[in-house]
């Protein structure tokens, strides 16, 4: 059985698109115009991930755990000079190649989650389409510069735990 | 079948009347209309293979798996910490709540249980998607029936929610946030204030949807008795969510199942309508909508301190066994079936997804109903591609 309403419905949602429109003409629309404005996103967000090259350590965690397996990884084993006088030499691992296909990434975090040495950061920058799908494979150089863009992890909600 | 209307009963009796002239009286031959697989207004593809005789449907069947991904069988091939970036991808406008049954299972498997400050975020973000996936579905639903504006108003206040779960969890639709013994990470500073702000807005939001569409004349006489699904028929068909308690069936997994979620300790009211129409299904979802803000509030209100993660191994090995969890998601009951052989991942999962029930019951529907209430119908019974296929 239909209502019978005192006012129409029609003009009851005239009323509403009246006072959205006047919303817009007083306060301005909220349509971001992208190229011209830009939305900062949150620090948390996931735009790029960024290598600190110095603390990789070629253990391949990241590589194994991608779930498209977008992480190419090649290094190689050298002997540096020992840390105190008269130590032995040590054996370090070397990045030869840290290459992340973002063509297939899925951006799910999982790498920069099990990086034991703190290698691999989060960043919220997302403009780096190309027109070539081919040059959306970055080097280990490409993503060491994303370092700049990394933010500080935020402060947490009251009630939460330090780690 | 008990209860018919009288609405109904002339659908069928039209239905069946059409059947007969297509057959026996005329020898015409019906015209076999395909809606789909590729359509504007849908995100996603599904086929609906009607045949009509004039304007009226007399056969209908959806035709579905054009968006098959494979992923009970590629969660084989995956351990558990990824098989959540999969299933993320189900219902992809309610994303963070497709992980929460899967991580439920998991961890009724490994017997552990997340702490009670991670129960109660996982049911804020669990609610806000909810609210994020129905809002869409409000405005949705009035450009299928030729309404443009309550899109727009949709779009512009879902951002807002769809903002709040990327300020935590980092991802807009993909959160994958949730993990076996608790969550990644804790809320971020402001996030309480933010969001209460956000749910007065989604509930100023709800109140604009009621008087645009909801109170609207033109809209009530395209929806209601239009696309009615009784009680022990959306019973038999294995409806579930909105949809079932449109139909008057008081069912509501929240409130009836016992998970180690925070819903036990919110009040909240489960909406029913007793007309089973196109339009208690909409106004079911609607209250549903204001509810879930109601919910949301009141755990901002009693968030309680402490950690956000249980202990648990750095590699994850799920024990042996069989779990089912199911909870309930924005379309309806979503449940995971896990099996496991105490292996990185999971032997076998087997996923119950909401759509793939509500989209079945489209033929026993469908039948007799003139071709725009085709689009009434399934706008109004809400199904996400991806859910159906999965």
């Amino acid at each position: 059985m239909p209502m019978k309403p005192k006012i129409p419905g029609l003009f009851k949602g005239l009323g509403v698109t009246l006072k959205t429109l006047g919303r817009t003409i007083t306060q301005g629309a909220d349509t971001v115009q992208y190229p011209r404005e830009k939305e900062a996103p949150p620090t948390r967000s996931r735009g790029v991930i960024a290598l600190r090259e110095d603390n990789c350590t070629v253990c391949m965690l990241c590589a194994r755990s991608c779930p498209d397996w977008c992480i190419y990884i090649e290094g190689h084993k050298t002997l540096a000079p020992p840390r105190r006088a008269g130590g032995k030499p040590r054996s370090v691992s070397l990045l030869d190649r840290f290459d992340i296909d973002y063509a297939l990434c899925m951006y799910c975090g999982i790498c920069v989650e099990v990086c034991p040495f703190d290698a691999l950061f989060w960043s919220p920058e997302y403009e780096y389409s190309e027109p070539r799908i081919a040059d959306l494979l970055h080097d280990k150089d490409k993503l060491g510069e994303w370092m700049e863009t990394v933010p500080e992890a935020p402060e947490l909600e009251t009630g939460a735990q330090k780690k | 079948m008990t209860d018919l209307s009288e609405r109904q009963q002339l659908s069928y009796i039209a239905g069946q009347a059409a059947d007969a002239r297509l057959n026996v009286e005329l020898e015409t031959e019906g015209m076999t209309l395909n809606i789909g697989p590729q359509h504007p207004a849908t995100h996603g593809t599904l086929r609906i293979i009607v045949r009509l005789d004039g304007e009226q449907v007399v056969w209908a069947e959806p035709s579905c798996g054009y968006m098959h991904r494979g992923y009970e069988k590629l969660t084989e091939v995956r351990t558990y910490p990824q098989v959540t970036t999969l299933v993320n991808r189900i219902d992809w406008l309610g994303s963070f709540a497709n992980e929460v049954p899967f991580i439920l299972a998991a961890e009724k498997l490994m017997e552990i249980e997340a702490p009670p400050r991670a129960q109660w975020i996982r049911t804020i973000l669990f609610e806000l998607s909810r609210i994020a996936n129905i809002s869409l579905f409000l405005g949705d639903l009035g450009v299928q029936l030729g309404a443009v504006t309550p899109a727009f108003f949709a779009f512009r206040d879902r951002e807002h929610v769809l903002n709040l779960i990327e300020s935590v969890t980092g991802g807009r639709f993909h959160p994958n946030f949730d993990r076996i013994g608790g969550l990644k990470d804790d809320l971020p500073k402001g996030f309480v204030d933010e969001t209460r702000r956000v749910m007065r807005k989604m509930r100023t939001y709800c109140d604009e949807i009621d008087d645009l569409l909801i109170g609207n004349e033109i809209f009530q006489a395209r929806t209601r008795g239009v696309g009615i699904i009784p009680k022990d028929v959306a019973l038999q068909y294995g409806l579930s969510g909105a949809n079932l308690r449109a139909s008057g069936v008081d069912w509501d997994l929240r409130r009836d199942q016992v998970v180690p979620m925070a819903w036990d300790d919110v009040d909240f009211k489960v909406w029913t309508h007793p007309d089973g129409d196109s339009f208690a299904r909409c106004w079911v979802r609607l209250q549903e909508t204001r509810e879930a803000t109601k919910i949301v509030d009141q755990l901002l209100d009693g968030l309680p301190a402490g950690p956000v993660m249980a202990k648990v191994p750095r590699i994850i090995k799920v024990p042996a066994g069989e779990a089912w969890v199911s909870t309930e998601n924005p379309l309806g009951e979503m449940g995971y079936y896990v099996v496991s052989k105490g292996d990185l991942g999971p032997f076998r999962v087997k996923i119950r997804s909401a759509s793939f029930n509500n989209i079945s019951v489209a033929p026993w529907v469908l039948r007799g109903v003139y071709v725009p209430d085709v689009i009434t119908i399934l706008a109004s019974l809400y199904f996400i591609l991806g859910d159906i296929d999965r």
